[in-house]
């Protein structure tokens, strides 16, 4: 039997007018869950106002390659009802983390059909891959003020900050050097 | 102010404190050990918050009468502790961990609350701050609870020894330190009772609600702050042994 809780992944927003990027993943036991612990893992120090998970195997994802190689078939689908879909591409490899950005959303019958209209609608950059999440599959932190301010803004007062602060709290053992270290030393 | 509110404002303050220094150990020692990875991350968050408020309350301490909150925390003997004996006790399974910061969440959350009116300022700013993280503490333990409590028969079990044994330990939160009749009557510090009242029927409903029995005898009620489990004083041998071994601890 399989323990494993579900995977999965988690959106976060720096700020209000920036778009949900994926920042990693978590295991929880269901949605609200998830939020918890991705706000713990993913939000303690880093700055964000909004953040989103869904499960991993709700989404829908191509890379460029992989559309190369085995272009996506939408003919199967033809009846299904118009849903919402949630668009995120990845248009960058330069940073360290693999962010992949919420685009928009698209109306459509199947995944790949929304993938479809996601290449013809957001062409501004090229992108390496995509994600496509029917809408009412993401959850969504409460965006009340209230929750706002008990789940991210601590985090604006916390040391540690960034890696690049660690180097700046303590210092170096030679600057404590004692008499009775030199004479071990001797 | 008056010479005896500044002594049991003192004494209310080094409560509040120790409260966290004891919660924030126990859970620490869950880091490596917690049942999935991204809950053991969780629970140190939450330690170390609760060490944070710790932080805050010796601070006001300090401005108080000067002590030095390293020397309170790393340097007193048990017998001097004025923790409750429900922080004390050993970390348990999941389950039991689980419930208690539940219980102490809620209970922190309500006062929280209510000491944000605070008439002696320094605190109600205090209150505003922790109050923050406070929150999100309370909602991580409160779908803890209703989950373990309606998940499986194990765990509903589980939870529902841990709920029998502390509930009566809970109750030691709303005793009043020494005191602290003249702090409420001074709009310092919220009446217990009132934010007793609200403990009780928050957790009763919660509890109930995910599927566990209040306990009819409630068991072992510690009355006085000065008295303690046998637990303390290996929580505080294990926690103090560094600084006390090396006390200026600069090279690291």
């Amino acid at each position: 039997m399989d323990t494993q809780w579900p995977r999965w992944e988690v959106f976060k927003q720096d700020t209000p007018h920036k778009p949900h990027q994926a920042v990693g993943s978590v295991h929880a036991a269901d949605p609200q869950h998830a939020l918890l612990t991705a706000r713990n893992i993913f939000a303690r120090r880093p700055q964000a106002v909004s953040m989103w998970v869904v499960r991993a195997d709700d989404i829908f994802s191509r890379t460029k390659e992989e559309l190369a190689a085995d272009p996506v078939n939408m003919e199967s689908e033809k009846t299904a009802a118009l849903r919402p879909y949630v668009v995120f591409r990845k248009t960058s490899h330069r940073r360290s983390m693999t962010f992949v950005d919420y685009v928009g959303e698209v109306s459509a019958r199947s995944p790949e059909e929304a993938l479809k209209q996601a290449r013809a609608k957001f062409t501004d950059v090229e992108a390496l891959a995509w994600w496509i999440v029917p809408a009412d599959r993401l959850t969504k932190s409460d965006p009340s003020n209230e929750t706002i301010e008990s789940w991210f803004a601590p985090a604006k007062e916390k040391t540690y900050k960034q890696q690049q602060y660690y180097a700046t709290v303590g210092s170096h053992v030679s600057k404590h050097k004692t008499g009775r270290e030199d004479t071990d030393e001797a | 102010m008056r010479h005896e509110i500044k002594q049991a404002l003192i004494a209310k303050l080094t409560a509040l404190a120790d409260d966290e220094v004891i919660l924030s150990h126990r859970n620490s020692e869950w880091t490596g050990h917690g049942p999935i990875l991204e809950e053991d991350i969780a629970l140190a968050n939450i330690a170390q918050d609760e060490l944070g408020h710790a932080t805050v309350w010796f601070g006001l301490r300090k401005e108080l009468d000067g002590s030095d909150p390293d020397q309170l925390a790393f340097f007193r003997d048990a017998g001097e502790y004025r923790s409750a004996e429900l922080l004390e006790l050993p970390k348990g399974d999941w389950a039991f961990t689980m419930l208690r910061q539940f219980l102490f969440d809620l209970y922190e959350t309500l006062w929280l609350e209510a000491a944000k009116h605070s008439s002696y300022q320094p605190l109600a700013d205090a209150a505003n701050k922790i109050l923050r993280e406070e929150r999100f503490h309370l909602q991580h333990t409160y779908a803890w609870v209703e989950r373990l409590g309606l998940g499986t028969e194990e765990s509903n079990r589980r939870l529902q020894e841990a709920l029998e044994f502390q509930w009566g330990y809970a109750q030691q939160l709303f005793v009043p330190t020494p005191g602290e009749d003249l702090l409420v009557a001074e709009g310092m510090v919220p009446d217990l009772g009132a934010i007793k009242a609200q403990w009780l029927e928050h957790s009763s409903k919660h509890l109930q609600n995910s599927g566990l029995k209040l306990p009819i005898n409630p068991g072992y009620q510690p009355t006085s702050r000065t008295h303690h489990t046998e637990h303390l004083w290996s929580i505080l041998a294990e926690m103090q042994s560094t600084a006390r071994w090396d006390t200026e601890a600069k090279v690291w």
